[in-house]
């Protein structure tokens, strides 16, 4: 370990033991999401299907976290979908790089989550970047669909969700979800600011409002931190900290 | 949850998936500034829907015994722990404050 410049987050191939904690991840992501579902009045039936079809848990724990709020089921969908651009993104990055075809492209495309599209992308050729997409996904797959059905067990059995602290698992797992992108300091500059809006506008807008218009906190992001590369950077190497604008 | 929700959200995450694929993809190729942008969304949006669950109860501010489960998650996560220690560690925190407080 010199003191070289590496800090990737994500392996560049996958091992047996990153296998395992993709698995594993997804499947704590699975049961968290169908305890929480049940809990919330959801039949474990409809638990169970939303989501098998709907296959994101970002976006089910957007339209809770807005229903919770007494927020309406139009305020929630909304919510959901601001949440689930987030793959729209991933999608971008992953489909360049596969090899060409509608129909390969379509299929990884659709299962493109944070995990997979970043071990596929560090590989070199199309076709290797094929085959580590989906040799992640299917970890992710293992674990999240048996998550899920231990989840929708558990969710019958389990009595008080809050007094054995399970309405904090919800919060916790998202952060842990966008981990990676808070690290970075344009990441982390937007997501203080779409905290500070949304804090700011809970008290006097509808549910659901907040969630939806901290999506300018990527504005702030954008004015404080420039790329290097991008016109008009003037700015010592030095650049950690002292921004005043 | 609604039919009517789990509808429109197997839309919102499959279609946004090929739409982001094969037409925004290209357009967005020509301009990094946008991309950059799009990049950055979910840092903002989902960290409003953290906010959401951990210090609100309907419309109005609470600080209660999730924020302690929270902050111990967010260091967690600051020190790259596994994602099954992340949530195990907030439920436990935020379970134990209960028990002492109420």
């Amino acid at each position: 370990m010199s003191s070289s410049s590496s800090q990737v987050a994500a392996p560049t191939r996958l091992s047996r033991v990153d296998f395992a904690t993709m698995a594993i991840t997804f499947f704590s992501l699975g049961v968290t999401l169908q305890v929480l579902l049940i809990d919330n009045g959801t039949s474990s039936t409809r638990a169970l299907v939303a989501s098998v079809v709907i296959f994101s848990a970002t976006s089910q724990f957007a339209y809770l976290a807005v229903r919770d709020g007494g927020g309406g089921d139009w305020a929630a969908i909304a919510a959901g979908w601001v949440v689930a651009t987030r793959f729209g993104i991933l999608a971008v990055s992953l489909s360049s790089r596969l090899p060409q075809g509608f129909w390969r492209r379509a299929a990884a495309s659709i299962n493109a989550f944070d995990p997979n599209v970043a071990v596929a992308v560090q590989q070199t050729t199309p076709w290797e970047v094929e085959r580590e997409f989906w040799r992640t996904t299917a970890g992710m797959m293992l674990g999240w669909f048996s998550g899920l059905a231990v989840g929708t067990l558990l969710g019958n059995v389990l009595g008080d969700t809050q007094r054995l602290g399970l309405d904090a698992i919800f919060p916790a797992a998202l952060l842990a979800i966008i981990g990676n992108l808070l690290r970075r300091r344009d990441g982390f500059i937007a997501g203080i600011a779409g905290a500070a809006i949304c804090l700011v506008l809970l008290p006097i807008v509808p549910a659901g409002l907040p969630i939806i218009v901290s999506v300018f906190g990527v504005a702030i992001s954008l004015i404080m931190v420039r790329v290097p590369g991008e016109p008009r950077t003037r700015r010592s190497e030095s650049a950690s900290d002292g921004e005043q604008s | 949850m609604t039919t009517l929700s789990i509808v429109m959200l197997t839309i919102a995450a499959w279609g946004q998936r090929l739409v982001g694929a094969f037409l925004i993809g290209p357009w967005l190729e020509k301009r990094p500034i946008l991309a950059r942008a799009a990049g950055l969304i979910p840092a903002a949006v989902v960290m409003a829907v953290i906010v959401q669950l951990t210090v609100a109860r309907g419309s109005s501010l609470v600080v209660d015994e999730r924020l302690a489960g929270m902050s111990v998650a967010a260091v967690l996560v600051w020190r790259r722990a596994p994602f099954i220690v992340v949530v195990l560690a907030a439920a436990v925190v935020t379970a134990s404050f209960r028990a002492l407080v109420g």
